[in-house]
């Protein structure tokens, strides 16, 4: 089981995210949910990156997989929050219709 | 961060089975149908074991393979209430 920790800031949007632990929705190489989770994490870092410019802190378990964590603070200029937000909120969207659809293999929890 | 279709999921390395060994087949069963003819010395049957018995003319090796100990045609027979063997009776009485 998947477990994805977002946390929001009501004004700035979302301030953090954290993702522990294995779906095991199917054996390695054919474990669907976990490649959906990695994909949506690992572009929305990526995109962030890319796009906005900014480098998020990450601390990730590579050797085993399974931890990751992404902080994106929020000094930054307002068209870089406003790109940075439309990016993480499309990544709270993308982690909760697949929660919502393998619930058995991945959990997501908002703090606000 | 390097795109990880795999990061949450277990690793391959999750301990390895000492199983996955096995013999060849061992090509076991019938080797001549009822009624084919047959020559001496020809194999009809292998087995472990007697699921079939020996009969007229056909002889047991030391493996229970069943083979024609002369010329004639073969026959899958009932013995008994629940067992069953195979006879080679000479084509001419084997109507």
């Amino acid at each position: 089981m998947i477990k994805v920790t977002i946390k929001l800031n009501s004004k700035t949007g979302v301030e953090q995210f954290k993702m522990i632990g294995h779906a095991d929705s199917g054996p390695y190489g054919q474990d669907i949910v976990c490649a959906a989770a990695s994909v949506l994490a690992i572009n929305t870092i990526n995109s962030v990156e890319q796009i906005v410019g900014v480098k998020p802190e990450t601390s990730e378990d590579s050797e085993n997989g399974g931890l990751l964590t992404a902080k994106f603070s929020s000094d930054h200029s307002r068209d870089q929050l406003l790109q940075m937000q439309a990016i993480l909120r499309s990544f709270v969207i993308g982690m909760n219709d697949v929660a919502n659809n393998y619930s058995q293999f991945i959990k997501v929890n908002i703090q606000e | 961060m390097l795109m990880n279709l795999q990061f949450f999921s277990h690793h391959k390395g999750g301990g390895s089975t000492s199983n996955g060994r096995d013999s060849a087949g061992r090509r076991l069963g019938t080797k001549r149908a009822d009624g084919q003819p047959v020559k001496g010395g020809m194999i009809i049957y292998r087995q472990r074991g007697t699921h079939i018995y020996p009969g007229a003319n056909v002889g047991r090796g030391n493996d229970d393979t069943l083979f024609a100990l002369t010329d004639g045609v073969v026959r899958f027979e009932r013995k008994g209430r629940d067992k069953r063997q195979v006879s080679v009776y000479p084509a001419a009485d084997a109507e």
